[in-house]
């Protein structure tokens, strides 16, 4: 029972003297001591009207002095009680008819009840994890019999009680697990409490807010991926609504209370690795919730052009908008192109992005020139790619080939241009391809040739080099399935080549025959007439071995 | 209605031209003359019988519906089958041969005994008479060639002897001789027993004299009474030589006997001649058994002497089954050891660049499996594109050039004594073998003591042994325990002086020798596998690193992996998979070294090996993640790069990590920023600046391997290790272009390189680098005649001069003579099973045809004999019963004439 450990720490920390067994003997003496009190001023109030003084010794016996670190959760539980109990026979209802000194005692009543409800966002805001969790507990019962008990009090209770212990949940200090309490417990489980909190992170996040603040709505929002279907029936209520009420149980009107909260995250302030995190949960987590996508345009496009990762991010979100609402994007390819940067290959977004890309490129209306620029460009890249790009590269490029033969003069070109052949033959030539241009339908590059790919056939690594072989070799397949060859990663080659445990291999490995004279040091070097040859002799020209 | 049957008759028999007009009698003639006739009448026989088969209905079977309209489908043979059947005829056939075979045997059942007729082919009726006759002459001529016992003294005489008139004329002069001689032996032995056995001899003959079978009997001669027929004369020539044969034999043994008593007796002949006493003979197991097999002397040395000789008589029944020892080369001489060398090494090259290639090296069926692996990707059940590719390629195996795994001597320079295991290293190869040789004498000295003493020791013992002796007198053991792990071995050189571990590794692999026991193999295994280890830990660990020892303990390692591949290679592999698990991105001076190992003892060069191919992988993937901040980091890159560039000496594969790394690492040292971007490589910048920004001028030294570790003490010499980078990067750089010269995209990996050296060269205006310009420039100028090569070998990509694959043809396959009772599978093993299937069924229809016949043939056979012996009985009753009734009847008759005659009497 936390509520009782907390109380025998507290009194500890006064009454430190004394020997241990005797002190904790006192220690369990005062708690029950107050256990008793607290009982005993309970039933008290239950008894009747003239005890309620006692409330206000129990807030007052709550103990949340500025710091909050320290508060009597077992008080804070029983006023709970009281006020439940309280509300439950109607001592909150305020009738017309009643007495002048009645309606003083709801009045006071209502005062201890605020008073009680902002000690507890207190205790959320400062308090430990515990009575953090247990304080949103209590403060979300009391709404709940609010809400029950006293007629017409849920939109009053619902935007100014609970947007309280939202913000207060958001602002929480050391609020990961009341966070994580508040979404299972209450955003997952209750429909409307979910709904009126889209509208509080809306209304809160208009203002520019810090980036922790952004980080922690960011979390609350994106728990919230079960977005309701067409004609979906809402069951699972917090508070049971008034019939009044209709906006609650439709699914437009979560949606766009939803749209809204996210709009206005959004809009605010975010920094670069926020705004990444958006653009990787958007397509599953933001865009559903959206009745009007594009509204996410101006996001969108502003994160697309910002170049880097986070356009590569924003690629999904923009071909979403392009597929789905006929977004027209002037100069995609261009940008697209664009996107094929030194640090491409290197990022660690490349699968996503090679499936966006391989989507793209997939019309076989698009021009061949364009398609070429693109080929030529990775191509490029792959020179200083690592072999999980390279795999990636050669097999897209086999199918752009399938499916723009055009292009394929890029592997086989014969001149027949008598001239043109003797010139080169005389000459050389340079590559007509462009790689600072920015058109891709410009780059000349399907004018060129692939020596890249020719040149990576003798990669170290035999399986790339086999891989890019396949483009000097008939294109007898179909097509390559990309998937396949996407997510590969250098721990992922060296543990396929060296297995996870000592299997003896199928084969012996050969050994080099010729044990090498010298390794490190200048042995026997006479016997070479004093030069230095044969193999590691690269190694001791370069390096001192002493 | 047919004509009548005699009308059909003629008709056919004029139509077939058996009868026809008559012949004139020239006509005839000229036919027998040309042989016509004998034609003519094969002909009309012929036809006659075909005839007569017509016209016969009932031999011929007639189908038993009436034959179908001819169509394309229907089974010719069948119908020509039924056509000819002939169920009489086969039938009686049947019969025939049931009365010659089943019936035999029927009758001959529960018989005993018999005559068996064996001579060659004579109820064989394939042969006719005349090959029979053949066959047999030519058996009997063939046993008599073979000679069938040693002892047979008989043919030659009476094959080849030839005579005259009785005489036998070529060895007439011989015999001769051999009958003189034989006198003269009769004389030799004396006259009485000569008379004993001259009438022993002739009594002999006496008796047996009517039967033809000749002795000679020498007096023979002397009774020329009568004429002697020609055989006779030739069996006693027989006789004579055999007896002549068997005297000259005689003779000739008892000659050796008398020879080898005299050689026994020369010694002693000697002894007397010089007139001393002959000392005792020295007992020859002593002195042997210091050269002789150690098992075979303790086997003649031990106490149970009868034990021994048992032992003895089991070895010489073992030697009885021993193989032949086989004929052995020819020795060899010098050239030729040379030249087989020569050709040996180039052998092994060729293979190794089979291997650089990924061609197959041995055997050719691998090569057709490797081709299917690549060809896997046509595979349209392919699920997997990747894994096409992902599957590790068949890796090429040779045979293991193992030279020293009988020899007890370890690769000659691999031995080390003391004095050239200390550092300075300048002993002439004189020099070595003269220690090696020492070395075999302590060898074998340490044998000596084996022998001496107890077996080997065991592993507590030798390490007291160990510290003992080196305590004593600071000299190192003789015998050291083979380590079980890296603990045990760093327990046993404790205290060892790092120059001599290599003398305590040398005499570990000396004492485990794998021709010492058994065990020994495993043993040096695990000690290779401790070695590797110990390797890395001395560069991870030893503050003085000796490079020496390492290069030693290399060099044994490689030595070891000859013999031991695999625990070499698991070793190897299991330090590289160790570096990828735990720090890939960092390696340490240990892991450097690993690889800097994997170099020598493994060839780099080739397109897929199990130990080379991930430490490509280890170097590409630090190379390619690894953070530079520190100088030491950029030491570790430079080393790593540099091996790279050794691993690739020989097959010169690019690798896109290593420009990328350098050439960041050149951004990340410059003096200044490169101003602009300068390649397609990502660039990485380094958390604090390590550019180059000297006070005083620097000049670039040779890096070295404790820069991994060590940092500079002051800036000066910090500023000294950056501007060596620079220059060891810019030589890498230079080696690159060379070894990457003739790739085809060498423009495009090189005019960044040309860039940023450029950006360099401006940047090292400034006097403080004057040292480290000259490398530069140098580089920018080869780099720059490399890249004007480049583009001039520059040709458009020509890499799809296949041949035109051909369109895939739809069209079914036709058969040409469809026949519809053949089965057209395409599936061989299903077909062969199907027709096995189907000969099956055949064949047990026969059988149980046939057998049913034979039951039907016995049963018949069998009521045949029952009626027969029916009848005989019946026969034999009746005769019975009639013989009775004749004798009743006679009675009666007596009886009735008795009977009347007393009638008549009264």
């Amino acid at each position: 029972m936390p509520a009782a450990v907390d109380a025998s720490k507290k009194r500890k920390s006064i009454k430190n003297a004394g020997a241990p067994s005797k002190r904790r003997a006192v220690a369990e003496d005062d708690f029950a001591d107050t256990l008793s009190t607290i009982e005993k001023l309970e039933t008290e109030i239950a008894e009747g009207r003239k005890h309620y003084n006692n409330i206000a010794t129990l807030i007052s016996m709550l103990n949340v002095d500025k710091a909050a670190k320290n508060p009597d959760l077992a008080v804070a539980v029983s006023l709970c009680r009281v006020f439940s109990r309280l509300m439950a026979t109607g001592t909150f209802v305020e009738s017309s008819r009643a007495a002048e000194n009645e309606k003083i005692i709801t009045a006071w009543l209502k005062e201890r009840c605020l008073e009680y409800q902002r000690a507890l966002l207190v205790i959320m805001r400062e308090g430990d994890t515990t009575s953090q969790i247990t304080a949103l507990t209590l403060s979300m019962r009391i709404i709940k019999e609010r809400i029950t008990h006293i007629p017409g009090a849920d939109n009053n209770v619902w935007s100014t009680s609970f947007k309280d212990i939202v913000e207060a949940v958001i602002e929480a200090h050391d609020g990961q697990d009341l966070q994580t309490e508040f979404i299972t417990k209450f955003l997952k489980e209750f429909e409307d409490v979910r709904y009126h909190a889209f509208g509080q992170i809306s209304e809160y996040a208009a203002i520019r807010r810090s980036s922790d603040v952004l980080d922690s709505l960011t979390t609350i929002l994106s728990a919230c991926d079960d977005v309701p279907a067409e004609g979906h029936k809402f069951k699972n209520f917090f508070a049971t609504p008034t019939a009044t009420n209709k906006r609650i149980t439709s699914v437009n009107s979560h949606k766009k209370r939803a749209q809204e909260a996210w709009l206005a995250i959004l809009r605010n302030d975010l920094s670069q690795a926020q705004r990444k995190n958006l653009l990787r949960i958007m397509v599953h987590h933001i865009e559903p919730w959206f009745t009007r996508p594009e509204l996410l345009m101006d996001f969108l496009t502003d994160s697309y052009n910002a170049g880097g990762a986070t356009s590569l991010l924003a690629l999904s979100g923009l071909f979403y908008l392009i597929q789905e609402k006929n977004l027209d994007y002037p100069q995609f390819y261009t940008k697209l192109y664009s996107l094929l940067d030194a640090d491409l290959l290197h990022s660690k977004h490349r699968s996503r992005f090679f499936r966006l890309m391989n989507t793209f490129l997939a019309s076989t209306h698009l021009p061949a020139a364009l398609m070429a620029s693109f080929i030529k460009k990775l191509a490029r890249l792959a020179l200083n790619a690592p072999p999980s790009a390279i795999v990636v590269i050669v097999p897209f490029m086999y199918n752009i080939f399938k499916s723009h033969p055009t292009c394929s003069f890029m592997m086989h070109r014969v001149i027949n241009d008598k001239e043109l052949a003797a010139e080169i033959e005389a000459e050389g030539m340079d590559d007509p391809f462009d790689p600072t241009e920015k058109d891709p339908t410009r780059t000349g590059a399907i004018e060129s040739s692939l020596w890249e790919i020719e040149t990576l056939q003798s990669h170290y690594h035999p399986n790339v080099a086999s891989i890019a072989r396949i483009i000097s070799e008939q294109f007898t397949k179909q097509h390559y399935n990309l998937e396949d060859f996407l997510d590969h990663t250098y721990q992922g080659m060296v543990t396929q080549e060296l297995g996870t445990g000592e299997r003896p291999l199928k084969k012996t490995p050969v050994v080099e025959y010729q044990i090498p004279k010298r390794i490190f040091t200048d042995r026997m070097l006479e016997e070479d007439g004093g030069v230095d040859s044969g193999p590691g002799s690269f190694m001791r020209g370069l390096w001192e071995f002493s | 209605m047919p004509p009548s049957q005699l009308k059909q008759l003629k008709a056919s028999l004029r139509d077939s031209g058996v009868v026809g007009p008559q012949q004139s009698k020239k006509q005839k003639r000229q036919n027998a003359k040309t042989g016509a006739a004998a034609q003519n009448r094969n002909q009309r026989n012929a036809a006659l019988q075909a005839i007569r088969d017509r016209f016969n209905p009932f031999e011929i079977k007639v189908p038993a519906a009436r034959s179908k309209f001819e169509a394309t489908t229907r089974d010719g043979n069948s119908t020509n089958a039924t056509r000819n059947n002939r169920p009489g005829v086969t039938k009686s056939l049947g019969e025939e041969r049931r009365r010659a075979t089943l019936l035999q045997e029927m009758n001959s059942r529960n018989r005993v005994g018999g005559l068996v007729d064996r001579r060659f082919g004579e109820n064989d009726p394939t042969m006719t008479p005349e090959e029979r006759a053949a066959e047999r002459f030519a058996r009997e001529s063939q046993k008599k060639m073979r000679k069938e016992s040693m002892f047979n003294l008989e043919e030659e005489e009476e094959e080849f002897t030839l005579t005259h008139m009785g005489q036998n004329l070529a060895f007439d002069e011989a015999n001769r001789d051999d009958f003189e001689m034989g006198e003269m032996g009769n004389d030799m032995k004396g006259e009485d027993s000569d008379d004993e056995e001259t009438r022993k001899r002739k009594r002999f003959i006496d008796e047996d004299a009517d039967e033809g079978d000749y002795v000679y009997d020498p007096d023979a001669e002397d009774q020329p009474d009568r004429k002697k027929s020609k055989a006779e004369v030739m069996k006693e020539v027989i006789a004579k030589s055999k007896f002549y044969k068997q005297e000259r034999q005689k003779a000739k043994d008892d000659d050796d006997d008398l020879r080898d008593e005299l050689d026994q007796e020369l010694p002693d002949l000697f002894e007397a001649l010089r007139g001393m006493k002959v000392p005792a003979k020295p007992e020859p197991v002593q002195q042997d058994l210091d050269t002789m097999n150690p098992e075979r002397a303790a086997m003649l040395q031990g106490p149970e002497k009868t034990d021994t000789e048992k032992q003895y008589d089991q070895r010489i029944k073992q030697l009885t089954f021993d193989a032949r020892s086989a004929p052995t080369d020819r020795t060899k001489t010098e050239e030729e050891k040379i030249e087989e060398e020569a050709e040996r090494l180039k052998k092994l090259e060729e293979n190794r660049l089979k291997r650089m290639r990924g061609e197959q090296v041995s055997d050719e069926e691998d090569n057709e499996e490797d081709n299917d692996s690549f060809m896997q990707d046509d595979d349209e059940s392919e699920i997997d594109d990747a894994t096409a590719f992902g599957l590790p390629t068949y890796e090429p195996r040779e045979e293991l050039a193992v030279e020293d795994e009988d020899d007890f001597v370890i690769d000659d320079d691999l031995v080390e004594t003391r004095s050239n295991a200390s550092l300075d290293m300048d002993g002439s190869d004189m020099e070595e073998e003269d220690l090696s040789d020492d070395d075999e004498s302590e060898q074998s000295e340490q044998e000596d003591e084996l022998i001496n003493g107890m077996s080997l020791p065991a592993a507590s013992a030798a390490s007291t042994a160990v510290a003992a002796n080196q305590t004593s007198d600071g000299k190192l053991a003789f015998t050291y325990p083979c380590p079980d792990d890296h603990e045990a071995f760093l327990d046993l050189i404790k205290g060892v002086p790092s120059q001599d571990v290599a003398i305590v590794v040398q005499r570990i692999r000396a004492l485990h020798h794998p021709r010492l026991h058994p065990d020994n193999k495993a043993k040096l295994g695990r000690f290779a596998e401790i070695l590797i280890e110990h390797v890395s830990y001395m560069a991870n660990e030893d503050e003085e690193l000796s490079f020496a020892l390492m290069e030693n303990i290399l060099r044994h390692v490689h030595s070891l992996a000859k013999t031991h591949p695999m625990n070499v290679v698991m070793a190897f592999r299991a330090r590289l998979r160790e570096i990828s698990n735990d720090r890939p991105l960092n390696l340490l001076p240990g892991d450097l070294a690993i690889l800097t190992g994997i170099s020598t003892v493994f060839p780099t060069s080739d397109h897929f090996h199990a130990v080379s191919t991930p430490a490509h992988l280890c170097i590409a993937r630090f190379l390619g993640q690894c953070s530079a901040n520190t100088l030491s980091d950029f030491a570790t890159g430079a080393f790593a790069t540099s091996l790279f560039l050794q691993y690739q000496a020989v097959a010169k594969r690019y690798m896109p990590e290593f420009i990328n790394y350098v050439l960041n690492a050149l951004c990340n040292l410059a003096p200044t920023e490169p101003t602009a971007k300068l390649g397609f490589f990502p660039s990485r910048k380094c958390q604090e600046s390590v550019r180059l920004s000297p006070s005083k001028k620097v000049t670039p030294r040779k890096l070295q391997f404790r820069d991994i570790t060590a940092s500079p003490s002051d800036s000066q010499a910090e500023e000294e290790l950056k501007i060596s980078l620079v220059t060891t990067f810019v030589s890498l750089l230079d080696t690159a272009s060379d070894l990457w010269a003739e790739k085809s995209a060498f423009t495009e990996i090189f005019t960044p390189v040309q860039a940023i050296l450029n950006d360099l060269k401006q940047s090292f205006k400034s006097k403080t680098f004057s040292a480290a310009r000259d490398p530069i420039q140098s580089t920018l100028d080869k780099i720059a005649s490399h890249l004007d090569k480049a583009r001039l070998t520059r040709r458009p990509l020509l890499l799809h001069d296949h041949r035109p694959l051909a369109i895939k043809s739809a069209i079914p396959k036709f058969e040409e003579n469809f026949n519809p009772d053949k089965h057209y599978d395409p599936d061989r093993e299903r077909a062969e099973a199907n027709r096995l299937r189907a000969d099956i069924k055949r064949e047990k229809k026969g059988a149980m045809r046939e057998l049913r016949k034979d039951a039907s043939f016995v049963a018949r056979e069998k009521l045949r004999e029952k009626k027969e012996r029916d009848s005989e009985y019946e026969k034999k009753y009746k005769r019975l019963v009639a013989e009775i009734q004749n004798e009743e009847g006679r009675a009666a008759n007596d009886y009735e004439r008795e009977k009347r005659g007393r009638q008549g009497k009264r």
